[in-house]
C-alpha cells in the first residue's frame, strides 16, 4: 500500500538538474524512513507475540510461520512445543483467527488513520486537523451503529458496516468542508465545529446504543474503539479500502503541497483547489470509515502521526502521506500493546493509552502554536 | 509586431464584490513584446483586474481573451501554462525548500500521476540561477528574506513557461537596487519571443522608466492608456493621485519623472472657510531660514519670503518652491524696490515669521520693516532668545526684538512648536495678546 506513493518520488529521474546538495538531506529521509519502516517491523512481530492468554512465544511463532508456508514445515504447528494435537488446534485458532487478524487490523486502522489526518492537514492547510478532531470518526461511528438500529443490511455487516460508516463521515466532512470555507473561517472556529460534531454525534451514539434492545453494541467499543472482534474478512475488506483510498491520497500528494500556497496561488499554478479539497474530503472519509467500521473510534492517531513524518521526512505530502500510515499503525499497535501489557487481563479499549498520549500531544501543539500553526510574519 | 495578435485581450470587463464595483467596463489589449504597467492609487482596482484576467474572480460582464481563448474555456492547467502570476505576498503554510517551491512552477506541465522529470529540473535551476538563488536551494522558503523570497516566486513564475507573467505590486518588499535588477530582468525576460509583462506598479518614476506603456486605473476605470510620455501629466497626476507634482524630463533618457510636491494635499491645513492657511510670510537669510520654509511647504502652507538676497542658501529653497518673495542682491543694503515689494507680502500675510538669521546693518530692515505688524496679525520669532548672539548691530536689532514682543509677538523654541502654533493661531481671527513674560523681554537691553 505503501508503494503507490513512496516509490514514485524515490523514481525521480536524476537528470542534469537533480541537486547534489540535496543529497544530504535526501540520505536523512531514507535513513529516517528505514527507522520507521524498522520500527513498524519489529512491532508487528512484538504485537503477535502478545495476547490477553499466555502462550509460549516460540509456539506463536511456529504456528505463524506454519500458517504463512501454507503447513509446509514438516511435524504440524506446534513442532517446537509437547502440545497435545487437540490442544494445538486450539492454540492456531487464537493465534491464527484471533490475534493475528488483531495485529493487522491495528495496522490497517492506524494506517488509514494516519492517511486520513495528513490529507485532512493538508486539505484544510491546518496542522491540528485530524479525522477524530474534526468529528468524522464520531459520524462514521453514528452511522455504523444504525445499522444496527434500524436492522438493515445486518446480513452481509461486513460490506454495510462500512457504506453507512461512509455516509456518517462524509456528512461530518461536508459540514467541516462548508464550515472552512465561510469568510469567517479560523483554526479555531474549525476544530470547534469539529468538536461540536463530534459532541453531537456521541450524543446520538450512546442514544442509539441505549435503544438497541439486542445489546450487540458495546459503547466503550464504539466511542473508544477496540480490535477484539478482528476476523480475517475484515482485515481483507479494510485492507482493500485503505489500500486503494491510501494510495490515491498519496498520489494527489502534489495537489496538496501546492494547496499549502493558498488556493488563489494553487490555482494560478494550475490547482482546481475546489475539487481537490472534495476528493480529499471523500477519500479520507472513505478511508476512515473503514477504520471505524470494524475498529470503532480511535482518537488523536491522524492528528500526531503527519507530525512526526514531516518531522522526520520533510513536508513534501507525497512522502507524508504513505509515511503517516506506518507511522499511525505504529501508534495503535503500540496503544494495543501497552494496553494489554500495562492493564493484564482487563480489556483496556486501544483507544485509552491513544487518547493518554494524543491529548498531551494537542495540548503541546496548541501551545507552541506559533511556531507550528502559523506561518512566519517575516524572515 | 503591430501586425502580431495581442496576447492577452480585455473588452467590457467589469467586476462587482457584493454591490460595490471592483472594475467597471475596462478594455485593453496586450500584445507581445510590451511590458505594461497597471498605475493608480490604492483601491483603483489594479489588483483586480490582475485577478479577473487570471480567473480567481469572476467577470460581471465583459470578455477575456488569452491567446485568442476565451478564458472561461482553458482548465486551470491550459490556464497556467498561458499565464504566469506573481502575487503580491504569500504565506506558505510550511517550510518547503526552494528548490521545490520553484518546482511547483512546474505541475501545470506534469500529467497527473506522475512526477516531476529532468526537464523540470533544468527549468527550475535555470530559473533558480538567473536569480541568484541556486546555491539556496536547499534552505526553507521561511529562512530566506523577504526580497530573496520575491525571488523565489519570480523564479517560480519563470518555471511556468507562460508567455504572459502578471505581476503584482512586484517591487513592494524590495530595496532599490533589487527594484531596478527586477524591472531589468522583466524588461530582458519581455523582449523573449511572443511574451509580455503586465505589472501593477506603485512606483511612477518606475513605471515611466520601464514600461512600454502605462495604464491608470482610477475608481475601477481605466482612465489613460499609453507611453508614458504621452500619458503622465501634472493634471492626471493631480486628478487621479490628487498629488501635486512636477513632470520633469531626465536628459539622458527623455522620460518623465515625477517630483511631487505636496505629499498630500487634502492633509494641508485648511480654515474654518476650507480654504488654505497663508500667506505665511517667513523673513530669513544666510539659510536660516530653509528648515523652516521646507517644513513648512511639507504640511501644506502657503508661504511668501522675503527680503531675501539672490544666490543665498534661503532664496534657492524659495526658488524650488516657487514662492512669491522680494529679492536683493547679494552683500548690499536693502534698497527701496526690495523695501516696497517686502511690503506688499508683509500686508498680505496672515501670519510672519522671523528665521534665526543674522541682523547686521545691510539687513536690519527686515527687522525693522515688520515692526508695524506685531499686534496686527501673529508674529513668531524661532528662536529669538538668541538674537543677541547674532545681534552685530550695536543692540538696535534686540531693542527691535523687545518692542515687537512687547506688541504681542511671540517666541518659539521650534519648527514644530511653530507649525503646531500656525494651525492653532490662523484657524481662527488673530487677537493680539498681551506680552508674554518671556525671559528675553525681561531681560535688560
Amino acid at each position: 500500500m505503501l508503494a503507490g506513493g513512496s516509490s514514485r518520488v524515490a523514481d525521480v529521474p536524476k537528470g542534469a538538474g537533480e541537486p547534489q546538495l540535496r543529497a544530504s538531506g535526501r540520505r536523512t529521509s531514507r535513513r529516517n524512513l528505514l527507522v520507521i519502516l524498522g520500527g513498524l517491523a519489529t512491532l508487528l512481530l512484538g504485537s503477535v507475540l502478545l495476547g490477553d492468554v499466555p502462550i509460549p512465544y516460540s509456539t506463536i511463532l511456529d504456528i505463524v510461520a506454519q500458517r504463512l508456508l501454507g503447513g509446509a514445515l514438516p511435524g504440524g504447528a506446534c513442532v517446537t512445543s509437547s502440545v497435545s494435537a487437540s490442544r494445538c488446534a486450539i492454540l492456531v485458532k487464537i493465534v491464527w483467527g484471533t490475534y493475528v487478524p488483531q495485529v493487522l487490523l491495528g495496522l490497517l486502522v492506524g494506517a488509514a488513520l494516519g492517511v486520513s489526518g495528513a490529507s485532512l492537514q493538508g486539505t484544510f492547510r491546518n496542522p491540528l486537523a485530524d479525522p477524530y478532531l474534526l468529528g468524522l470518526s464520531s459520524g462514521a461511528a453514528v452511522g455504523a451503529a444504525l445499522l444496527f438500529v434500524l436492522h438493515i443490511g445486518l446480513g452481509v455487516a461486513n460490506l454495510s458496516l462500512p457504506l453507512f460508516a461512509f455516509a456518517g463521515a462524509l456528512f461530518s466532512g461536508l459540514v467541516v468542508l462548508l464550515a472552512a470555507r465561510s469568510p469567517k473561517s479560523t483554526v479555531t472556529t474549525l476544530l470547534l465545529t469539529g468538536v461540536a460534531l463530534s459532541s453531537f454525534f456521541s450524543a446520538l451514539l450512546v442514544l442509539a446504543l441505549l435503544y438497541n434492545v439486542n445489546g450487540d453494541l458495546q459503547v466503550s467499543f464504539w466511542l473508544l474503539g477496540g480490535l477484539e472482534g478482528a476476523t480475517w474478512t475484515q482485515v481483507g475488506i479494510v485492507l482493500s479500502g485503505v489500500a486503494t483510498t491510501g494510495a490515491l491520497l498519496a498520489i494527489y500528494g502534489r495537489d496538496l503541497n501546492l494547496l499549502q500556497l493558498g488556493p488563489d496561488v494553487a490555482q494560478s499554478l494550475g490547482v482546481n483547489a475546489r475539487r481537490v479539497r472534495i476528493r480529499t474530503i471523500l477519500l479520507a472519509s472513505l478511508c476512515t470509515s473503514f477504520a471505524v467500521a470494524f475498529a470503532g473510534v480511535i482518537g488523536f492517531v491522524g492528528l500526531v502521526s503527519p507530525h512526526v513524518v514531516r518531522r522526520l521526512l520533510g513536508v513534501d505530502y507525497r512522502r507524508v502521506i504513505p509515511a503517516s500510515a506506518a507511522v499511525g499503525a505504529i501508534f495503535v499497535l503500540g496503544a494495543r500493546d501497552l494496553a494489554l501489557v500495562a492493564f493484564p487481563g482487563t480489556e483496556v479499549p486501544v483507544g485509552v493509552p491513544m487518547a493518554f498520549a494524543g491529548a498531551i500531544f494537542f495540548l503541546y501543539l496548541l501551545y507552541r502554536r506559533p511556531t507550528t500553526l502559523g506561518t512566519p510574519t517575516s524572515a | 509586431m503591430t501586425e502580431s495578435k495581442p496576447l492577452l485581450e480585455v473588452a467590457g470587463l467589469t467586476v462587482r464584490y457584493g454591490p460595490r464595483t471592483g472594475v467597471q467596463n475596462v478594455t485593453l489589449s496586450i500584445r507581445p513584446g510590451e511590458l505594461v504597467a497597471l498605475a493608480g492609487p490604492n483601491g483603483a482596482g489594479k489588483t483586480t483586474f490582475v485577478r479577473a484576467v487570471l480567473g480567481l474572480v469572476p467577470a460581471a460582464e465583459g470578455r477575456i481573451s488569452i491567446q485568442g481563448t476565451p478564458l472561461s474555456e482553458l482548465s486551470f492547467r491550459e490556464r497556467a501554462r498561458r499565464m504566469a502570476w506573481l502575487p503580491q505576498e504569500e504565506q506558505p503554510q510550511e517550510n518547503v525548500p526552494i528548490l521545490d517551491y520553484v518546482l511547483f512552477g512546474r505541475y501545470a506541465h506534469v500529467p497527473p500521476f506522475y512526477s516531476e522529470g529532468s526537464r523540470d529540473f533544468a527549468r527550475a535551476e535555470e530559473a533558480l540561477r538567473s536569480v541568484d538563488l541556486w546555491d539556496r536551494r536547499d534552505s526553507g522558503i521561511w529562512e530566506v528574506s523577504g526580497g530573496e523570497r520575491q525571488r523565489v516566486l519570480l523564479a517560480r513564475a519563470l518555471t511556468q513557461d507562460a508567455p504572459i507573467l502578471l505581476l503584482d505590486e512586484p517591487t513592494s518588499h524590495l530595496d532599490i537596487a533589487h527594484q531596478l535588477e527586477l524591472l531589468d530582468r522583466l524588461k530582458r525576460w519581455r523582449q523573449g519571443a511572443d511574451r509580455c509583462v503586465v505589472t501593477a506598479l506603485h512606483d511612477l518614476n518606475l513605471a515611466t522608466r520601464y514600461a512600454d506603456r502605462v495604464v491608470v486605473f482610477s475608481r475601477g476605470r481605466l482612465v489613460e492608456d499609453g507611453p508614458p510620455n504621452e500619458v503622465l501629466s501634472a493634471a492626471l497626476l493631480r486628478s487621479v493621485w490628487n498629488v501635486d507634482a512636477e513632470i520633469r524630463r531626465d536628459a539622458r533618457t527623455g522620460l518623465p519623472y515625477i517630483i511631487p510636491m505636496i505629499p498630500h494635499h487634502l492633509e494641508a491645513p485648511r480654515g474654518a472657510s476650507g480654504r488654505l492657511l497663508g500667506p505665511i510670510h517667513v523673513v530669513g537669510g544666510g539659510g536660516a531660514a530653509s528648515a523652516c520654509l521646507r517644513a513648512l511647504h511639507e504640511e501644506g502652507f502657503l508661504l511668501t519670503a522675503g527680503v531675501l538676497a539672490l544666490l543665498d542658501t534661503d532664496t534657492q529653497t524659495a526658488e524650488e518652491m516657487g514662492l512669491p518673495m522680494a529679492v536683493e542682491a547679494p552683500f548690499s543694503p536693502i534698497g527701496e524696490e526690495a523695501r516696497q515689494e517686502n511690503r506688499q507680502l508683509l500686508a498680505a500675510a496672515q501670519a510672519i515669521v522671523l528665521a534665526p538669521f543674522a541682523v547686521g546693518p545691510a539687513n536690519l530692515a527686515n527687522l525693522e520693516e515688520v515692526l508695524p505688524f506685531a499686534g496686527q496679525c501673529p508674529v513668531y520669532f524661532l528662536d529669538g532668545a538668541s538674537l543677541e548672539q547674532r545681534d552685530f548691530t550695536d543692540g538696535q536689532a534686540t531693542r527691535v526684538r523687545d518692542r515687537m514682543l512687547a506688541a504681542g509677538a511671540k517666541d518659539l523654541e521650534s519648527v514644530s512648536e511653530l507649525t503646531e502654533r500656525l494651525r492653532a493661531d490662523l484657524g481662527r481671527p488673530y487677537r493680539a495678546l498681551g506680552n508674554p513674560a518671556t525671559p528675553a523681554s525681561a531681560s535688560p537691553s
